[in-house]
């Protein structure tokens, strides 16, 4: 399977009654996505309305609570559409070619739970633990309808589906845009991988999703991913929004749509492909609560790493606790198949960086790669501008009796910074 | 690891008045509310389940919002004893073990971000046995 991405730079978004790319400079008109979002009935019912900004990298802004960041892109040639089976029809992806609109993101924001986190600093030090602050993020922010307080489920699914809805309107300003550069991705058949690369060693990636129930949850071409066995899927379908978020408590260490449309770990992976291995495909698995779930899962694995005849593996993980037991379970039995593995995760080693870092261990989880400790504790300025609402922020992670102190200023641990510990890798944490 | 799952086995064990409020009678599980019991107290009475040879259904670590901000826990055991499991013991003290590494807080919550805990407790266990969280909400008590 073999897919081209076109990468459309933007440095810069404006608003503007026309929708077009310009010497890479975005211009889009707010109604024209809203209407757009507004042609989901789901989005009509829980939605009242949406506001619309603008963030640059270096401005003083602060914006929160984050619920997913979303880069636009444009399926142009090929089958299937971005987000299949949510957006787009179910048909397979991540063949043909596909626009990206490189340089910005999509963000969604606005209040679901009354403790909700999440924030993109777009300048100071909060700025330099999340990969978005380098965006040109155009964020919407929703405001549910009267009454939502006991309907959360449906108004989760409405703000995701409007923020993809979003994506979407903007990718398609690109399908017609001549790229400023296009890389190809391409995944061999099992045989044609080893009859090309014979003496290479047999590399998967095996990607743990998040799947626990509400705001903890992961979709694959539509499909809640706690519904489904561990399996196979191509590394460039990803690349097309196969993959998309539900989840963004704990926000440092939750994978937003974004990370899954530029996974590091499959960039990584192809840029070492046919050189030093053979990047054989990618297995998805969950991060159930039920016990026996996990057993399955992580038998499924094993199996399947097995099956493949894979040399290694790649581990990583998504979240903290329920998901360390996830880990070690893929990661010991992975190892008893004979492959070697490599783990990513973050560590929750307490405000001194003392205590133990994971819920789980095994000594055949001997490598492993960290993002970083997400109970340390930074302290946040005050910004100009919020884009979103200061209301949670005195209840989120970090502070003792509250996050937020009088002079503006927030107390709080990175747990709270949308992306700052990425299990992916996808952070400026790591070592790397 | 063995695990029978036979909902008619299932103990849960909660402090979260929403679980009684949306499930009970809804299905063959047995719910134990102790409202008076605090998160690291489900996770001991939990342990000493486990200990006493019951079988740990669910991981009792279920959840993003850290110990030391939601007051609510739901952990499902067996109703009876199967045998001792070492890998069970091992998940539930832990357990234990993660939550006393949190700083306390001494945050007082509003009813409205309690009532957003519950919901997501809830919802965890929910989506742990299948239970349709959403039909149960609608049916609330």
């Amino acid at each position: 399977m073999k897919l081209e991405l076109g990468y459309i730079q933007i440095n810069d978004i404006q608003f503007s009654k026309e929708c077009k790319v310009e010497n890479s400079t975005l211009f889009v008109d707010p109604d024209a996505v809203k209407a757009f979002m507004y042609e989901d009935d789901d989005v009509k019912a829980w939605v009242k309305d949406f506001s619309f900004d603008v963030a640059k990298p270096g401005e003083s802004v602060r914006i929160t609570p984050v619920k997913d960041v979303i880069e636009p892109r444009v399926k142009v040639e090929g089958p299937g559409g971005v987000f299949p089976g949510v957006i787009s029809k179910v048909d397979t992806v991540g063949s043909g070619k596909t626009h990206v609109l490189r340089g910005m993101a999509v963000v969604t924001a606005g209040k679901i739970v009354g403790f909700q986190e999440g924030i993109i600093d777009m300048s100071g030090p909060g700025a330099d633990y999340t990969p978005f602050s380098k965006l040109n993020n155009f964020v919407v922010v929703a405001e549910p309808v009267e009454g939502y307080q006991d309907h959360k489920h449906e108004y989760e699914h409405a703000v995701r589906i409007a923020g993809l809805r979003a994506a979407t309107f903007i990718g398609e300003i690109g399908r017609n845009v001549t790229p400023d550069e296009t890389q190809e991705f391409e995944t061999l058949g099992i045989k044609e991988g080893i009859e090309k690369y014979p003496d290479l060693p047999r590399v998967a990636y095996v990607h743990m999703l998040q799947t626990q129930g509400l705001l903890h949850d992961t979709y694959v071409y539509g499909v809640d991913a706690k519904r489904t066995l561990t399996t196979i899927i191509n590394p460039t379908e990803t690349m097309d929004g196969a993959i998309i978020s539900g989840n963004c408590v704990s926000a440092c260490d939750k994978n937003t749509t974004y990370h899954h449309l530029n996974n590091p770990v499959v960039k990584a992976l192809f840029a070492a492909h046919g050189k030093t291995l053979n990047y054989v495909c990618n297995i998805i698995t969950n991060e159930n609560v039920y016990l026996a779930d996990k057993q399955r899962s992580s038998d499924w694995s094993a199996k399947l790493c097995r099956l493949l005849d894979l040399d290694g593996a790649i581990v990583s993980q998504e979240g903290f606790g329920n998901p360390d037991t996830d880990l070690i379970m893929n990661t010991k039995k992975i190892e008893l198949q004979g492959v070697k593995t490599t783990i990513i995760t973050d560590e929750y080693a307490g405000q001194d960086g003392k205590s133990q870092s994971l819920a789980d261990a095994d000594p055949l989880a001997d490598a492993v790669v960290t993002g970083g400790n997400a109970n340390e504790v930074i302290i946040l300025p005050k910004m100009d501008k919020v884009i979103g609402t200061l209301d949670y922020v005195d209840v989120i992670a970090g502070g003792h009796a509250g996050s937020l102190r009088p002079d503006g200023t927030i107390e709080a641990e990175l747990q709270v910074i949308t992306g700052a510990t990425n299990e992916m890798g996808f952070n400026r944490l790591s070592a790397r | 690891m063995s695990t029978i799952g036979n909902p008619r086995d299932f103990r849960i064990l909660t402090n979260n008045p929403l679980v009684p409020a949306c499930m009970e009678g809804r299905g063959l599980y047995t719910i134990e509310f102790h409202p008076e019991k605090s998160y690291r107290e489900i996770l001991v009475m939990a342990r000493d389940k486990v200990y006493a040879g019951h079988t740990l259904y669910t991981h009792p670590l279920s959840g993003s919002v850290k110990p030391n901000e939601t007051p609510y826990k739901s952990v499902i055991v067996s109703m009876e004893p199967h045998g001792f499991d070492q890998q069970y013991a091992e998940i539930i003290s832990n357990a234990i073990g993660v939550c006393d590494k949190f700083v306390p807080c001494a945050r007082q919550y509003t009813q409205r971000v309690l009532e957003d805990f519950q919901l997501i407790d809830y919802t965890l266990l929910c989506g742990a046995i299948g239970f349709d969280a959403v039909a149960g909400l609608s049916n609330k008590k």
